[in-house]
């Protein structure tokens, strides 16, 4: 005897949805089943009392309230978009705006980027964006240098040193415009370690650069400005001297030493 | 088989009569908008008040859902049958009210007062006194759709809505589905807790 499959038929049979072989199977458990017949009666006798529920009239001043309240009321949506148009239609007119719009914009905008002239800040992003690849993006630091110099020190972060020949060599060409010459480039980084570097900085990185000679205050503010002012737009190459320090996991090596390690 | 017929062809005889008035009153003739309540109307407001359990509040909710259809005909394509829209927008309404007024204590007075206006059953339903489990206290009860009402009170309105639009409206399970935006099967099985909860309180009622 499974009263929970038979209870569970109890709404199927109210709306007449039981097939004649479960509907005969259902009568002969409420015959032999006391619990079952007492839960199927009451469910029975409840919907009875539903169904038999008194139906009211509502007040004879209902649809008069309400016409009157609707007097100055007006139908929500425009007339255009009622009639008898398709849904997809406002959306559609809609997209062929857009694109029309789009469309003059691009025309007309004298620039590469129709928006760059709308939003001159990003113009500079895109800008950037379109030239080659840097390699080795701002990896380094500046640091002041030894008490009594002049000279800051640009500090380059490798994971390893058996590549920091081969990452100082493309900062350096990152950091020079025009690119060092062949017989420059190839040589050992180790062995430039021990003079100065006359970077010529291209435009693009002179922000960040700027930005870190005045941390650690070998430019101040004013001069910052006027690096700035010198070059507009950024466009132009500074000349730096500077002593470059590689390192690794937070031990700092100067590259002679370095050299002298190996 | 031919009552079923005739029952079919009365119903499509309504929706073409509801679907004309429609089309006029979305032209903006009112007076098509006043013949659309005035078919529908009486439902409506069985409906909310046994959703609320006051003639006062059922009222106001029957204009509140008739002014918002009114304002709404427009986005009414035809493609369902308009009462089923119109039980939507019913639906939302009253499911606005019901928070509003649970707010305020609302059901918990109409309890207390057990207030049920001129809403009472002064004789028992035919029947109710042959083999229910306690049919002496059923045919006793002197005020047998006040205290429906208030077993209606007291299941969640979300029950009460599906009990009340399948068994004292009749609706069918299909339209119960676009209504309520729910599976059939989802519809069903709704029904059938929210008709077990009636029917438990009902008994502990009138026990």
């Amino acid at each position: 005897m499974n009263c929970g499959k038979y209870q569970s038929q109890f709404n199927d049979y109210l709306d007449g949805d039981l097939s004649l072989r479960e509907r005969e199977k259902l009568q002969h458990h409420l015959k032999e089943c006391l619990p079952c017949y007492r839960k199927w009666s009451s469910l029975q006798k409840t919907q009875e009392i539903l169904h038999q529920l008194p139906t009211l009239d509502p007040p004879e001043h209902l649809s008069a309230v309400v016409m009157a309240r609707l007097k100055n009321r007006r139908l929500r949506q425009p007339l255009w978009f009622s009639a008898n148009l398709p849904r997809w239609l406002p959306m559609g007119v809609g997209a062929a705006l857009l694109l029309l719009i789009s469309v003059v914009l691009w025309q007309v905008m004298p620039s590469q980027y129709p928006w760059q002239s709308l939003f001159p800040s990003s113009r500079k992003n895109v800008a950037t964006t379109t030239r080659p690849a840097e390699p080795s993006q701002e990896t380094f630091t500046i640091r002041k240098g030894a008490p009594g110099s002049s000279v800051p020190v640009m500090v380059l972060r490798v994971k390893d040193f058996s590549r920091a020949d081969q990452q100082l060599q493309s900062m350096l060409r990152s950091f020079t415009r025009p690119p060092l010459p062949e017989r420059e480039s190839s040589r050992s980084p180790h062995a430039k370690s021990a003079r100065l570097f006359q970077l010529q900085v291209p435009g693009q990185r002179l922000p960040h650069l700027l930005r870190e000679l005045h941390k650690i205050g070998h430019l101040d503010q004013s001069q910052v400005e006027s690096q700035k002012l010198a070059n507009p737009g950024q466009q132009k190459q500074v000349s730096i001297s500077i002593r470059i320090v590689v390192v690794s996991n937070g031990s700092d090596v100067e590259i002679r030493q370095l050299r002298e390690g190996r | 088989m031919g009552t079923k017929s005739l029952a079919q062809h009365s119903s499509s005889v309504k929706r073409h009569e509801d679907q004309v008035l429609v089309d006029r009153c979305r032209r903006g003739d009112r007076e098509s908008f006043a013949q659309l309540m005035r078919l529908h109307e009486k439902k409506i407001y069985n409906f909310t008040y046994r959703m609320l359990g006051s003639e006062g509040e059922a009222e106001d909710l029957t204009q509140d859902i008739f002014i918002a259809a009114f304002r709404g005909i427009r986005s009414f394509r035809g493609e369902a049958k308009f009462s089923t829209w119109l039980y939507r927008i019913a639906l939302n309404q009253a499911r606005n009210r019901i928070k509003y007024l649970s707010r305020r204590n609302f059901f918990a007075r109409q309890t207390r007062r057990a207030d049920y206006g001129t809403n009472t059953v002064s004789e028992s339903p035919e029947g109710l006194a042959d083999s229910a489990p306690t049919p002496e206290q059923w045919t006793m009860a002197k005020d047998l759709a006040a205290q429906v009402q208030e077993c209606l009170n007291q299941i969640p309105p979300q029950a009460r809505q599906i009990l009340l639009l399948r068994d004292i409206q009749g609706f069918s399970y299909d339209e119960l589905s676009e209504m309520l935006s729910l599976r059939p099967g989802t519809v069903k099985s709704r029904l059938h807790r929210a008709r077990a909860a009636m029917r438990d309180c009902l008994s502990e009622k009138l026990e």
